[in-house]
């Protein structure tokens, strides 16, 4: 049985289409969703956790439907939105009883304990959680989620807003978890952290998943290597084959290459001969973030700010 | 629905350790009590603490439900909503929770001011008068916190929410049958007092201190009470599908 099979699901608020025919199938492994503001991400999870009921399309999570059996989804999964919702006022420990207890398990106690070591904040579980760092707070909800043994975990960008050691701390904790054996859907901006962390990623844009692979892939079937040259002088064009200019910032010329190492040197001397003066020149793999731009549509910052749209957006998450 | 009660706990605990939460909901019955209670001239009793004292409890019940329903709001606000939603635990007693607590913590507060009172000089109803007081209270409370709730459901942020309660605080209070007896008020006011479901909680009370058991009040306020309850839960089903 397939931890998460997502067939055809759509949701569409009035005439924006959220989420549009998506199809997916998740097992046993951390996958990233990712996708700009706005592109349905946290749509799509909220469909796939019953709190949100999809206009079309069907998912099913550890074998129940969202739409005919959704208690049984939620006795399965849980979710950790991106909010960082703790109860300041109540204890590390508290919080998660609270969890234990509304999750029905059968030693609440116990079970906390456990899962408040599990994620190392065992020595400071009676403490008010209002002295908690960000990074502890994301990880006592993550032991909040656990309290029950899910066997899927949705995690709405987990590490939002944390210092680098905090994001490292909670990517080491999911990737563990996934070594357990249980099923991870994240959702995140950092296109780095989906790389060290995700088996496989799905990239979202306007509701539609554009690509869907582990990120080794995308990135080998999307890019070549790329060269950037740092040159002064007017660039008039090259006739090198299988170069392609990608980008120019100021003195900064961007080219795409199939075997870059080769193609560099000759790109700078060809540059040089054109009667431009080449400083330096690096060839450097490309990361999810060029698969990422090159298949996500140009982001409307040109547009003006819509605040009613913004405000629809904003009530719809609530 | 045992979830009901963790949700009730959970709110209990925050609310003894906001201890100026605790103290500041009493400051304003305390003051009635105290200002108007006792300084006030009045003619037409000679213990106006007396008469005053089931005005206070329910305004006391009414300023709990009033600022109770911006607890859900703030759990909708602050994201705890969505968590609470994918959880197994039945939807509704989320619901069921904050209603019971907004009541519950009326109660403790109605409390202090019914002891406050005593000490001020108020005679005390006996151990059966009480308990139907309480009682009078409690579906009061119901009453008003499912309004409330259902009302912080359908506003979209905490400033409309502050703005409708302040719309509707005052005029409640001062168009009740609290602070004198319908003879004694201007034949509009009382008019519309009459029609206040305020008054009907104080009446009731005020039934019971004078021996008479006030089966009209109980019923009307619990048919009330079940008719708002069944309208927030449907709001609540409606906002959170």
């Amino acid at each position: 049985m397939t931890a998460i099979e997502i067939n055809g699901l759509t949701k569409s608020f009035g005439t924006l289409k959220a989420v549009e025919e998506m199809h997916l199938s998740i097992d046993h492994e951390i996958f990233g969703l990712l996708g700009p503001n706005g592109s349905g991400k946290t749509t799509t999870v909220r469909m796939l956790t019953t709190i949100l009921r999809p206009t079309s399309g069907d998912a099913s999570v550890c074998g129940h439907s969202v739409l005919t059996e959704p208690r049984r989804v939620r006795d399965r999964i849980s979710y950790v939105p991106q909010d960082m919702a703790v109860d300041a006022k109540l204890t590390g420990r508290e919080n998660v009883v609270f969890f234990a207890k509304l999750y029905g398990v059968r030693n609440p106690r116990d079970k906390a304990d456990e899962a408040l070591a599990r994620m190392e904040l065992g020595d400071r579980a009676d403490d008010l959680a209002r002295t908690y760092s960000g990074g502890m707070r994301r990880r006592l909800e993550l032991a909040q989620a656990l309290v029950h043994d899910p066997e899927v975990l949705f995690l709405d960008e987990p590490t939002i807003g944390l210092d680098v050691a905090g994001r490292k701390k909670i990517w080491e904790h999911i990737i563990d978890l996934k070594n357990n054996g249980m099923t991870v859907f994240v959702t995140t901006h950092y296109m780095d952290e989906a790389d060290y962390a995700c088996d496989r990623v799905g990239i979202i844009d306007h509701g539609v998943l554009v690509a869907n692979d582990s990120p080794e892939a995308l990135k080998a079937r999307c890019c070549n290597d790329i060269i950037v040259i740092r040159a002064e002088g007017e660039y008039r064009g090259t006739d090198i084959e299988g170069v392609r200019l990608i980008g120019q910032n100021g003195d900064e010329l961007r080219f795409e290459a199939g075997c870059a190492g080769e193609m560099g040197f000759a790109l700078a001397g060809a540059l040089a001969g054109a009667g431009m003066k080449v400083k330096s020149f690096a060839v450097r793999q490309p990361t999810l973030d060029d698969v990422f731009l090159s298949l996500v549509a140009e982001q409307e910052e040109t547009a003006a700010f819509d605040y009613q749209r913004f405000r629809t957006m904003l009530r719809r998450r609530a | 629905m045992i979830s009901t009660f963790h949700y009730l706990e959970r709110d209990f605990r925050r609310w003894v350790r906001g201890r100026i939460n605790v103290v500041s909901a009493l400051v304003m019955p305390a003051a009635w009590l105290i200002f108007v209670g006792l300084a006030l001239p009045i003619r037409f009793t000679d213990n106006y603490l007396d008469f005053i004292t089931p005005g206070i409890l329910v305004l006391t019940m009414l300023g709990a439900s009033l600022q109770g329903g911006s607890l859900l709001m703030f759990d909708k606000v602050l994201g705890f909503l969505p968590k609470f939603l994918a959880m197994p635990a039945p939807r509704e007693s989320i619901l069921y929770g904050k209603i019971l607590f907004i009541t519950m913590r009326g109660l403790v507060q109605s409390t202090v001011i019914l002891v406050l009172a005593l000490i001020l000089g108020a005679h005390l109803l006996n151990p059966l008068l009480l308990i139907q007081t309480y009682m009078v209270l409690f579906i009061f409370g119901i009453l008003l916190s499912s309004v409330m709730t259902t009302v912080a459901l359908t506003l979209e942020d905490h400033d409309s929410y502050a703005a409708f309660n302040s719309i509707v605080s005052m005029p409640l209070f001062f168009t009740s049958s609290a602070l004198m007896p319908y003879d004694q008020m201007p034949g509009w006011l009382a008019a519309i007092a009459m029609l206040n479901p305020v008054s009907y909680a104080i009446d009731g009370i005020r039934e019971l201190q004078a021996g008479v058991f006030p089966a009209d009040t109980f019923l009307g306020l619990t048919a009330g009470a079940a008719i708002v309850l069944a309208v927030s839960v449907y709001v609540f089903r409606k906002a959170t599908v």
